[in-house]
């Protein structure tokens, strides 16, 4: 490569990283300012900010029900997704191509329709319960995610180790939970995980979803910037979450390693 | 007694019926539901009048008002495309070139935003370009401006915030695609007299498309639906086709919110059907 073209390649990727981390790394930054307002140059450090987030009983509570409503959904997303691959791994022909389409589709399906949907069903059949009703949502679109973690770990195993179970006398049960289960485990976390941060940062269906006093945290950040301006217990809030995803990806990372995370 | 493969295929089903049931209640039945109430005259009292007509699509494709805002839509939808393909090929072609374990510490670098909701994203862009942004600080501190900018709300906001909210989709799948190319293919493109140009032009660029193509589908696809960002950004003002399905549910026309969904749900299939069938991943050929 000539040497202008490397600098411009250089250059573009360089303001890529730039714009892509930049505005986290500032919401991140701002919350631990000690000023009312964030400000150039910085004001010196504190933590009042999170002190505020937890005395705020709203976002205490969308915190909660973030958390909880993204361990829920993530585990059925997976029990979901990761019996619709395991039966669809090794089959072929339309059919299975079609239903494999059908739990992916929420991958590339536009969110805000599904949303508002799911919204217009509940109601037709008579109101459902708003957490059950977020926690509908959240498994259908993190269930691909746990289709295709599990689907890529099972096209790697090799179907000899479980006939290998089968002919020593397991019993299919047995042969899954002895041979199956412990090598594609990892595929099932990694699944579970982007499940899980899916549904921590999900807006587009809980903009619909969410009601008086079951509100999830991106919601109540959302309502937050759009009607009382950015202040910087939001910047907590965001920091908070944040942190959270990076202890998740970092665990993961020590239990299944670095490609399985970007693989899925 | 039930042959052995018999007994395995129905078990087989059995695992699959969990599932398919859910996806089939949860998914294709409300959007089935969506579709009907769309065909349905508004009501004051209950979800839908009692009448089918197709009076919701003809009053949308119709109104001077909803396709310009049509127009808005794939407009801003084009102009995210156009220089996320720029940055992200630019951006992808060198990560490429590099050492597997850097490459692999880049790419998380630019999965780790995926992770953080939009919402945060979008803040962080308010944190820069708004009144009290860092931007205005900067300027204000250096003497530069006496009154602070109106960087925000707007379409250029709209534009540039959702672009590196969704760059990084386009990065990944264009790294995938280049780090898949035999380096052969050049070196022989090389080799027989092509220049630098020449050779990235016929031989890498036909070559990585299907992960353009790939890129550029989810970038349009995750355009259509980012409300957050886009009323975050753009303020009351600046309405794409999301936001006024997400504003005809808060005045309650529900027919009306159906429908819109249901056109932007066309859009999104116009697009992505000829990507789906035209790609061929597996099989991308070499130009003559």
């Amino acid at each position: 490569m000539s040497r202008p073209a490397a600098i411009l390649l250089v250059l573009l990727a360089g303001s890529a990283y730039l714009l892509v981390l930049g505005p986290i790394l500032i919401v991140v930054a701002s919350a631990f300012s000690a000023a009312d307002f964030f400000g150039f140059p910085p004001s010196g450090l504190s933590l009042r900010w999170f002190t505020s987030f937890f005395a705020t009983p709203e976002l205490r509570a969308a915190f909660a029900l973030s958390l909880e409503l993204a361990l829920v959904a993530a585990s059925t997303a997976t029990v979901c997704g990761g019996l619709a691959a395991y039966v669809l791994a090794r089959r072929q022909g339309w059919l299975a191509s079609l239903a494999q389409g059908l739990f992916l589709a929420p991958l590339v399906f536009p969110t805000i329709v599904l949303g508002l949907a799911l919204l217009l069903f509940y109601r037709a059949i008579g109101g459902v319960p708003l957490f059950l009703g977020l926690l509908i949502a959240h498994t259908v679109i993190g269930s691909p995610f746990a289709v295709r973690a599990v689907l890529a770990s099972l096209q790697a195993l090799d179907p000899r180790l479980e006939e290998a179970g089968r002919s020593l006398g397991a019993g299919p049960w047995r042969s899954f939970r002895l041979v199956t289960l412990p090598l594609i485990w990892p595929g099932l976390l990694s699944g579970w995980t982007f499940a899980f941060i899916v549904s921590f940062g999900e807006l587009n269906t809980a903009l619909f979803l969410t009601g008086p006093g079951t509100t999830t945290l991106p919601i109540e950040i959302f309502s937050y910037l759009q009607f009382q301006g950015g202040q910087l217990v939001i910047a907590a809030a965001s920091a908070l979450q944040v942190g959270l995803i990076l202890v998740v990806v970092l665990v993961v990372e020590r239990l299944v390693g670095l490609t399985r995370i970007l693989r899925a | 007694m039930v042959p052995r493969v018999v007994a395995r295929k129905y078990a087989a089903f059995a695992l699959l019926l969990p599932p398919l049931a859910f996806f089939l209640v949860f998914f294709v039945c409300p959007l089935g539901y969506l579709f009907f109430v769309s065909l349905h005259a508004p009501s004051e009292s209950e979800l839908y009048g009692a009448r089918l007509t197709l009076a919701n699509y003809g009053a949308i494709l119709g109104d001077g008002f909803y396709l310009a805002i049509i127009r808005r839509t794939l407009l801003l939808a084009a102009a995210i495309l156009a220089l996320a393909l720029v940055l992200g090929y630019a951006t992808a072609y060198l990560i490429a070139l590099l050492p597997q374990r850097l490459r692999l510490w880049l790419l998380l670098l630019l999965f780790f935003p995926l992770m953080v909701s939009n919402v945060i994203r979008a803040y962080g862009w308010i944190a820069i370009l708004g009144r009290r942004g860092l931007v205005n600080a900067l300027l204000g501190w250096l003497g530069l401006s006496a009154a602070p900018l109106p960087l925000l709300y707007g379409f250029s906001a709209v534009t540039l915030g959702l672009m590196t909210i969704l760059l990084p989709y386009m990065i990944v799948s264009i790294v995938n695609a280049l780090a898949a190319i035999d380096r052969q293919y050049e070196e022989a493109a090389r080799s027989l007299g092509a220049g630098p140009w020449r050779t990235f032009f016929r031989v890498t660029l036909p070559l990585s498309s299907p992960g353009v193509a790939s890129g550029m589908l989810l970038v349009f696809l995750l355009t259509l639906s980012a409300y957050v960002t886009v009323t975050l950004l753009g303020g009351p003002r600046t309405k794409i086709l999301v936001s006024l399905v997400y504003d005809a549910t808060t005045s309650f026309e529900w027919p009306r919110a159906a429908a819109l969904a249901f056109v932007l749900l066309v859009l999104a299939l116009a697009v992505s059907a000829p990507v789906f069938l035209l790609r061929r991943p597996d099989r991308a050929e070499l130009p003559r």
